[in-house]
C-alpha cells in the first residue's frame, strides 16, 4: 500500500502514511500537521434578512453599530454623574426635580447598556464577534492509526467540515475509543507527539465525556475555562454524543459509540441550525445496517438508539 | 473505588452453593451481586453541566415583545422628562445653562437612543414564510446495482437533509443516469398514483445542468416558480418552492427540492456543498468501475 493522498478540497491535503496492514498491539500515532485555510468566516449576510428599512450606522468601516447603545449608555451615564457633582456648586442647589431626572437617566443608561446583550438572542441576530485564534495553542491534526482507510477519510472529512462551516476552532471526534483531533488545542509541552493521543484519551476518561447521554452545550464559558485540554479563550463548547445502534436482541445497551466535541472562541457560537447539522453528522458515524428487498427498492433497517 | 467496582463486575462470585464461606462474607455477597447487576451500566459523565440560560430562553420566546420594548421604554421616559420639567415649574427651554437642563438633555438623548434601537430591531425582524406542502407521491427509488456503502451514505444524506433543512425531495443523477430518487415526486403522466421517473438523459442535456457543471458551484434557486428553467425539473412536485442544484464532481448532480421560499440558509448551502464533495469522492470510488443499468421506467 503506497501513500494515498486524499484531497478533500483544493485547500487542504491529507497524506495517510503506510504500514497499517498489520495491527500492532501498542498504539502508534501519526501526527499530521496541515495548514488549514483561514478559519474566520467571511461574514456573508443571510439572504433572508435583507429587509432593513432603517439602519443605525455611522458609516465607519469596522465599527460595530449594534454595540452603539452600550457606548452611549456608558458615556451619557458618566456625564450625568459628572453633572451631578460638578454642575451645581453646593448640595442644596440640587432640586428634587433634578434628582428625579438623574435617576431616570441612570436607569435608562443601564437599560441601554444591557440592550445589545438582549439583542443577541433575537431571531435573525448574527454573531458580531469574529472568531479569534487562541494564543499559546498550536494547530494539530492527529488520527488514531487503528482505523481503516475509509474511516480515516470519513474522520478527516468530518473534522474539516466542522472547522469550515461552523465557528469552530478545535474539534475532537471519538468513535469507539479511536480519536481524531484537529485544530487548536492546549497540549502540554512535556508530552511527546506520539503520546499525545493517549494524553487526550486520559483527559476524556477523567471527566467521562464519552458517556454523555444528551447533547451538552456550554454557550458561555468564563475565563477560568472548562477542561484543561481546551485552549485559553474558549467560550463555547458543544459535546454531541454519537448514538449506539442497539442490536434488536439486546435492548439494554444504551451506551454511546462516541462523541463529537467542538469548541469555539466566541460565546453562543452554535445556533439551532448548527447544532442540528452537528447532530446529523453524528448520526453518520452511528452504525447503520440495511437489507435489500427483492423488488429493487431499498428498505433501510436503520436501528436507532 | 472505580477499579474495585469494575473488578467485581467482571468476575461474578458463585456464592449460593458454597456454604463453606464465612458468615460475614455471606452477608456481604448478596449485596455485591445485586449491585453488580444494577450498576453495570453506571458510567456517567462526571464533568460540569451547562446551566439553564433563562435570559436567552425568555428573549427567544417573547421575540416580538422584546423588539418593541426599547421603544416603549424610550417613549415613556421622554414623556416623563418633559412632564417632570413642567411639573417643577421650569421653563421648557432647551439650553444647557443650568445643571437641571443638562441632566434633562442627557436623559432625552438616552431615550432617543433607545427608541432608535427599538426601531432598528423591528425593521430587521425576519419575515416568517409559510411552508407549502409538496403535491406529489412519496417514493424511495434506489438503483439496485449500487454497492452498500454508497447506498448508506446517500440515505444518510437524505435523512440529514429532511431532518435539518426544508428539503422534501432529493434526486441524484450520476453518469447520465438517475441513481436515487427520494421524497416527494410529481405524479407520473403515464400512470396514475405512480411517481414520475427521472429522464436523466434529458436533464443532462438541459441548460440548468450545463450551467451548473460549467461553473462547478452550487446553484440555489430560492424561488423556483420564478425560474424558466423549472421546466427541466418535471420530476419534482409542481409546487416545489426552492431548489438547490449541487454538482457532484464532473459527472453528477444532486437536485434538492424544498418546501419554503428561500428556505435554505447560507449554513445549509455550505453544508450541502461540502457534503456534495464527499459524495462525489464516494461515488467516484465505487461507481467508476461499475457499469450499472438504467433505472427501469415505472
Amino acid at each position: 500500500m503506497s501513500n494515498s493522498i486524499v484531497s478533500l478540497s483544493p485547500l487542504s491535503q491529507l497524506k495517510i502514511p503506510t504500514g497499517f496492514g498489520t495491527r500492532s498491539s501498542t498504539r502508534r500515532f501519526s501526527v499530521i500537521s496541515s495548514r488549514l485555510d483561514d478559519n474566520s468566516r467571511s461574514g456573508q449576510p443571510n439572504p433572508q434578512l435583507n429587509l432593513s428599512v432603517l439602519r443605525f450606522t455611522l458609516g465607519i468601516p469596522g465599527l460595530d453599530e449594534s454595540y452603539l447603545p452600550r457606548w452611549i449608555g456608558y458615556g451619557f451615564g458618566s456625564l450625568l454623574v459628572l453633572n451631578h457633582f460638578v454642575g451645581s456648586n453646593s448640595v442644596t442647589d440640587i432640586t428634587s426635580a433634578q434628582l428625579r431626572t438623574e435617576a431616570l437617566g441612570l436607569s435608562l443608561a443601564a437599560f441601554s447598556i444591557v440592550l445589545p446583550y438582549l439583542g443577541k438572542f433575537l431571531k435573525g441576530a448574527t454573531p458580531m464577534d469574529q472568531t479569534t485564534i487562541p494564543e499559546g495553542s498550536e494547530q494539530i491534526f492527529m488520527l488514531s492509526e487503528n482505523v481503516s482507510n475509509t474511516e480515516k477519510e470519513d474522520l478527516a472529512w468530518a473534522t474539516y467540515i466542522l472547522l469550515r462551516n461552523t465557528n469552530t476552532m478545535a474539534v475532537l471526534i471519538s468513535i469507539q475509543g479511536e480519536l481524531c483531533v484537529r485544530g487548536y488545542w492546549n497540549t502540554p509541552t512535556d508530552v511527546s507527539k506520539t503520546d499525545l493521543l493517549d494524553w487526550f484519551g486520559r483527559q476524556i476518561e477523567q471527566f467521562g465525556i464519552s458517556d454523555v447521554k444528551d447533547t451538552l452545550y456550554f454557550p458561555q464559558i468564563s475565563d477560568s475555562g472548562l477542561w484543561d485540554i481546551l485552549p485559553k479563550g474558549t467560550r463555547s463548547v458543544l459535546v454531541q454524543p454519537v448514538p449506539q445502534v442497539p442490536d434488536s436482541s439486546d435492548k439494554t445497551m444504551e451506551t454511546n459509540q462516541g462523541f463529537i466535541l467542538v469548541a469555539s472562541t466566541i460565546s453562543y457560537a452554535y445556533n439551532v441550525k448548527d447544532r442540528a447539522w452537528i447532530g446529523a453528522l453524528a448520526k453518520k458515524f452511528a452504525e447503520c445496517r440495511f437489507v435489500y428487498k427483492l423488488n429493487g427498492s431499498l428498505s433501510v433497517n436503520e436501528r436507532r438508539s | 473505588m472505580e477499579a474495585g467496582r469494575s473488578f467485581l463486575r467482571t468476575s461474578p462470585l458463585p456464592w449460593a452453593p458454597k456454604r463453606t464461606l464465612p458468615r460475614r462474607f455471606d452477608l456481604a455477597l448478596p449485596h455485591i451481586v445485586r449491585a453488580s447487576s444494577s450498576s453495570s451500566t453506571e458510567k456517567r459523565y462526571r464533568g460540569p453541566k451547562p446551566t439553564k440560560d433563562w435570559v436567552a430562553d425568555w428573549v427567544s420566546k417573547n421575540d416580538d415583545l422584546v423588539r418593541s420594548l426599547p421603544i416603549y421604554v424610550g417613549g415613556v421616559s421622554l414623556l416623563a422628562v418633559l412632564f417632570n420639567r413642567t411639573l417643577s415649574g421650569i421653563a421648557p427651554v432647551a439650553d444647557a445653562s443650568s445643571s437641571q437642563s443638562r441632566a434633562d438633555l442627557l436623559t432625552l438623548g438616552l431615550a432617543v437612543t433607545n427608541i432608535l434601537a427599538g426601531l432598528v430591531w423591528l425593521s430587521i425582524r425576519p419575515k416568517t414564510i409559510s411552508i407549502v406542502d409538496p403535491e406529489g407521491i412519496e417514493c424511495q427509488i434506489v438503483n439496485p446495482d449500487l454497492p452498500n456503502p454508497v447506498v448508506s451514505e446517500l440515505l444518510w444524506f437524505w435523512q440529514s437533509l429532511s431532518d435539518v433543512t426544508c428539503c422534501r425531495s432529493l434526486v441524484i443523477v450520476y453518469n447520465s443516469s438517475c441513481i436515487i430518487q427520494l421524497g416527494f415526486a410529481a405524479e407520473s403522466l403515464k400512470s396514475d398514483r405512480k411517481p414520475a421517473s427521472v429522464d436523466a438523459s434529458k436533464l443532462v442535456q438541459g441548460s440548468l445542468y450545463h450551467g451548473v457543471m460549467k461553473s462547478g458551484a452550487q446553484s440555489y434557486l430560492a424561488n423556483l416558480s420564478l425560474y424558466p428553467g423549472k421546466s427541466e425539473l418535471p420530476f419534482l412536485p409542481s409546487n416545489t418552492q426552492a431548489a438547490i442544484l449541487q454538482p457532484l464532481g464532473e459527472k453528477g448532480i444532486a437536485v434538492i427540492g424544498g418546501d419554503t421560499i428561500r428556505g435554505f440558509t447560507t449554513s445549509d448551502q455550505a453544508w450541502i456543498s461540502l457534503i456534495g464533495e464527499k459524495l462525489d469522492a464516494t461515488l467516484a470510488k465505487y461507481l467508476d468501475n461499475l457499469p450499472f443499468a438504467m433505472l427501469d421506467r415505472v
